[in-house]
This record gives structure tokens, sequence and C-alpha cells, in this order.
């Protein structure tokens, strides 16, 4: 059980991610193409002397700053994915032990849920399985820009592609789709993610059948791993489960088919709809845009996942009829549900 | 980058520079002012703007050359052109007496001069550009656009590519060169992520640099190599069949086999492997040659285990 004391989320100002860990690979991978720190670390706030020295707690908000600078600062679209590459199970104590000695996907995946906060800070990834298949879908709970957003989106996916070529030791048959559309540099995602089956579909997300699941992993063992989700357990028991944004996510998605008001959100999380506003703000998102987020991510599952029509999907998200919910999608998506339903075959 | 070869030529910046201000100063005793209402601006924007421009030309010259013969030509030949148009823009704000002529030799004498330098420069420009073209041969072909080249290996990217393939298999519409096809290849290093993850990104880098010059040595001349994304490299065979390809990425791939990579600390060999995909089209688009010369590339290396419904 958690102290009482602990609030339910954190924000995006709040400093609870290792400046060392995961930005520090960055900022390495920029000083190598030989971008001055000074430039780097531009508006972060930060030193590369308190990178380096190891001690330094840095905020979502800061995180984000460092990789506009990147997007802007590198010529080489590749930079994504070569970060990806390194996230996991990477050098973070602990939570690295844990996820360097999963038994198999499955357990690798729950960590990364798990222990988000330290191992995916700014994407929080969504576990949702069918009977065929696992979905690991990725949700901004920073707040961040569609630049930056893409960024993390790439590394991400490449970060879970390679960590589980890395402790499974061999490829594993991944599909990947994004929400956004195809960038001009197809290569990178057909070289380093080995294919990506399609763009402008509304979510982020890799899947894979479940066989490959529980496959056990040779590298890791046991006992190492209990003592790491021991330890794990202790280090983040300061910590809220949620960020705001996830939070707010979740509590949306509990109601999707019978939207809540601003204000009912807002008294659910116990605060006024003025501070409510004012934290989404803070965020770099509106209350209406989340709610057609989250309505949006639901119907492009139930057409996708669980293939169901126009008329189906009207009647479980309480649109009055079908041409109404095929408008709404259509303002969603800038595609009509159709269009999607031929963009890719699952 | 920039300001590492300008500390190379100080000396000449430190001459021209000199010689504008000693001119400045020159007229300043020498001369007297003109009235406000006497001063003709179209004339002083004309004039001043072009000194400027020369300036701005002259340190970008020396910014990205190294030292030598034909950079110092340049460099003079802007520098007394410069100094002209700027004798020629003080001329607006100071009247020199008559009597006085140094002005005017630095205004004739000094344009004629500068022009015949630049001029010499530049024949000795073209000279040494066509003994680079000849270095560069296996990494560009007629065609040069610094934005499409690869910061780390210094040959073009995926975009560079695709023009090539675009002006070969469109540019032959003449008879004669259409029975010719053009072939590429797709080459990768086997689980160059998992020598990343070993040795750190810097070594990976270096083990790229070190896998393309070698790659190049084993091209003929007419051939170009490409990096097309992380560890993939596409390699443009103008007037070769596909079993003529085939051969060349074997002959690839055994010398990839056979070098031994040295590890910059430690100086361990490290030995890899290289994965080949060979394509040869006469009438495709660039697009359909490159993903054909990919898929032959991922086939070769998928895992039997893989279930052909498991990839769509």
């Amino acid at each position: 059980m958690k102290p009482v004391s602990i609030p339910a989320w954190y924000e995006c100002d709040e400093r609870f991610m290792a400046a060392h860990h995961q930005p520090a690979l960055l900022i390495d991978l920029l000083r190598a193409m030989d971008i001055s720190s000074h430039h780097i670390l531009r508006g972060t706030g930060l030193f590369l002397e308190d990178v380096l020295a190891g001690e330094k707690q840095i905020s979502q908000q800061q995180f984000a700053q460092l990789i506009r600078n990147a997007c802007k600062l590198s010529r080489d679209p590749g930079l994504s994915f070569r970060w990806g590459a390194q996230l996991w199970p990477g050098h973070y104590g602990a939570f690295s032990h844990l996820l360097a000695n999963a038994a198999n996907l499955e357990d690798a995946l729950e960590t990364l849920v798990q222990y988000r906060h330290q191992l995916c800070p700014l994407l929080s990834p969504r576990l949702v399985q069918d009977d065929r298949y696992c979905y690991v879908q990725w949700l901004d709970v920073a707040g961040l820009g569609p630049q930056e957003y893409r960024f993390v989106v790439e590394a991400m996916t490449a970060g879970l592609i390679s960590l589980a070529r890395w402790l499974g030791k061999q490829k594993f048959p991944w599909r990947c789709i994004f929400s956004y559309p195809a960038p001009e540099y197809l290569e990178q995602y057909q070289v380093n993610l080995g294919q990506a089956d399609g763009f402008g579909i509304g979510v982020d997300a890799l899947m894979i059948e479940r066989v490959w699941l529980r496959q056990t992993w040779s590298g890791g063992t046991q006992v190492a791993a209990r003592i790491a989700q021991r330890e794990c357990q202790q280090l983040s028991l300061a910590c809220a489960d949620h960020s705001f944004l996830e939070l707010v996510y979740r509590i949306l998605q509990r109601h999707v088919r019978n939207p809540l008001a601003l204000s009912e959100v807002a008294e659910q999380l116990g605060m006024s709809s003025a501070t409510f506003k004012r934290k989404l703000r803070k965020h770099n998102r509106q209350f209406q845009g989340m709610q057609d987020q989250v309505r949006f991510h639901t119907s492009v599952y139930l057409i996708h996942i669980n293939g169901w029509n126009n008329e189906q999907i009207a009647e479980y998200l309480t649109f009055s009829d079908s041409n109404n919910f095929r408008r709404a999608f259509k303002r969603w998506a800038g595609i009509t549900p159709s269009d999607s339903r031929s963009m890719v075959l699952l | 980058m920039m300001f590492t070869t300008l500390e190379l030529h100080r000396q000449k910046l430190v001459l021209i520079f000199g010689l504008a201000i000693a001119g400045l100063v020159a007229n300043w005793l020498m001369g007297e002012p003109k009235n406000l209402s006497d001063i003709d601006w179209l004339d002083v924007i004309g004039e001043g703007g072009t000194a400027m421009a020369l300036a701005v030309w002259m340190v970008l010259i020396l910014g990205s050359r190294p030292a030598g013969r034909v950079t110092d030509l340049l460099t003079l030949g802007l520098g007394f052109l410069f100094l002209a148009m700027w004798q020629d823009s003080l001329d607006e704000f100071i009247r020199i007496p008559a009597e006085q002529v140094w002005d005017q030799w630095l205004e004739s004498a000094a344009m004629p001069f500068g022009i015949g330098l630049l001029t010499y420069g530049l024949v000795h420009w073209h000279r040494e550009q066509l003994a680079i073209n000849r270095q560069l041969q296996k990494r560009e072909r007629v065609f040069r656009e610094h934005r499409l080249i690869d910061p780390l290996t210094q040959v073009g990217q995926a975009g560079y590519l695709q023009q090539q393939l675009v002006e070969l298999l469109h540019g032959q519409e003449t008879p004669s060169h259409n029975d010719q096809p053009v072939a590429l290849i797709m080459a990768d290093v086997d689980r160059f992520g998992d020598f990343n993850r070993r040795y750190g990104h810097r070594e990976g880098d270096r083990l790229l640099v070190e896998l393309l010059e070698l790659l190049m040595l084993n091209l003929r001349e007419e051939d170009l190599i490409c990096r097309y994304a992380a560890d993939r490299f596409a390699i443009v065979l103008p007037n070769t069949d596909l079993q003529k390809a085939r051969q060349l990425a074997q002959e690839l791939q055994r010398a990839v086999s056979a070098f031994a990579y040295k590890h910059k600390h430690s100086g361990e060999s490290l030995y890899q492997c290289l994965s080949t995909g060979a394509a040869s089209a006469t009438g495709a688009s660039a697009e359909q040659l490159i993903q054909a010369a990919n898929q032959a590339l991922e086939q070769g290396r998928m895992p039997a285990s893989w279930t052909s419904e498991s990839r769509i």
C-alpha cells in the first residue's frame, strides 16, 4: 500500500526523472555529431556538468525541450531510432535489472507498464489483448508538441523492437501503426523497425501475435528479477501512480460510452473546473480535444480490431445515428471510417 | 567547423581589413565630409552593399577551404574587389581634393587587379575540382546536392539515391541505352544493433565509416554507393544485369567477412557479416527497384519460424 500523503498524479513540471538516464543518452548521441552541449541544452535549464554529475532530476517539460532541441539541431532522421534502440534495458539501476531479467516478452511489457514513470516517462504504454493479438499503444502523458511526439513514438517503437530482439535473441514479427501521416524518411522506418504497416491510422501502436508473449527468454534469472522487483517497488513508493494527463485519459476512457462534462471530470479529480482547465492548459491540452481523442481511439479499436460497422459503433458510443458517427470520425481523423478500414488489413 | 578553417587564414584577413581601415583613415584625414544633402543614397546603398557582399563572400570562401594557392588567389581577388568598392562608397561621404589622385588609383586599379586574380584563381579552382571529382566518383554521380549527403559517411542519403535512380531509369529514353538494365544492391550489416549495444554508438559509427570505404574499394568506376538508412547501404550499378549484380554482391559479402575491424581502444578484431539483396530493372520505376532490392534482402534473412500469415 502507498502512503496516503502521495498525490494521485504528477504533473509535467515535477522533477522526477534522472537527467543522466534517458536524457543523457540523447545528449551523448548529439555530442557525437559535433553539436555543442550549449545548443543541445538551450532552454532546458540544465548544464552538462549537472547531467554528468548524475544527481540532477528533471521534469517532463525539460525533457520535452531537450527533444525539441534535438529535432532542430540534428539533420539525421535516424536519430530518434538510434536513441530508442539504446533506451532499454538501459542503465537505470533496479529498473534496468528487472527489465534485463524478464522471463519473456509479456514480462518485459508488464515491467515497462508498471515502472513507466522511470522507463518510458514521456509516452505511457497501454497493453490491450484480444484472443489473437497483443497491442502496445503509446499515449502522450507529457503534453508534447507534434514534432517531439513523433520523435518519441519513433524512439519507443524502435526501443521495444530492439529490446525484444536483444533479450529474446531473435527477430519478432511486430507490426506497427502510426497516428500521423507517412513522413518523408520512410526508409528509416523500413530499416530500423522492419516495416511500418500504416500511417494516419489515428493511434500509435505495436502489435504482435500472442503466441510470442510467453516464449521463454534464456538470458535472465528469476532470483535476480525478484530482487530487482522488490527494489523497484521501494524506489516507486514515493511516486504517484499516474501522470496528470494519463489519469484524465483513464477517467474519460471509463466513461467513453456516455461522455462526461468538464465539471464532472474536475469533480472526480477533486478540483474546481477552473483549476482543471488551467492544469490542462499547462499540459498543452484542451478538454474537448482529449474527449475527442479518447472516443477516436476507441472507434479505431472497434473498427480495426473488432471489425464493427458504423451502426454498431454509433450505438456503442451513443451517437444518434451512424451518419453522425461518420461525420464525427471524419472530423477527428480527416478520413471516413471506410477509408480507415481500407488502410490496414489485420 | 567554419571557425577552425578561418584560423588558417588570419594573415590574409588582417591584410585586407587592415587596408580597408587604412583607407577609411586616409579619407578622413585628407578629405572633407560632404553635406548630408549632397550624398547620393542610392549610390551608397548600391556600392556599400556590393562591398559588404564581397566581404561576406571572402569570409565564406576562407571559412570553407583549406589553406593553399587556390584559396589565396580567390581571397586576394575578392579582397581587392572589396577594397575598390569600399573606396567607391567612401567617396560618397568624403570629398577628396582634386589634386590628390591616390583615391582614383585605388578605385580604378584595384578593381581590374582583383578581377584578374579572381579569374586566375577560378581557373585553378576548376582544375582542383576536377581532381576532387575523380576522388568522389563512387560517392556522387553528375549531380551534387549537399542537403542529401549523410553527415556521418559523406555519401548520399536515400533521397539522393532516389534522384539518381530516377535519372538513370528515365534518362535512358534513347533506344540504344534502353536494353541496358540498371541493378541495385541493398546491403546491411548483420546484427548491427547488437554491435551498437555491445560496443557503443561511437564504435558503431566508426565501423560504418570503415565498412563504407571497404565496400567502395570493391566497386567499379561507374557504380555509386549511398547510405540508405542506419546500417543499410544501397549500391547503384548502371548497365548491369541481375546475374552480374548478384556476383558483385557476393564479392562484397566476401570482402566484409574477411575484414578484421579493430576496436578503437582495445584493438580487438571484430568480424562482421553482410547480408545483400539484388534487383535489376529496365522498365521499372525507382521506387519499384528500391522495393525489390529491399525485399530480396529481407527474404534472404527472414527467420524460418515466421509463418507466412504473420507477415502480409
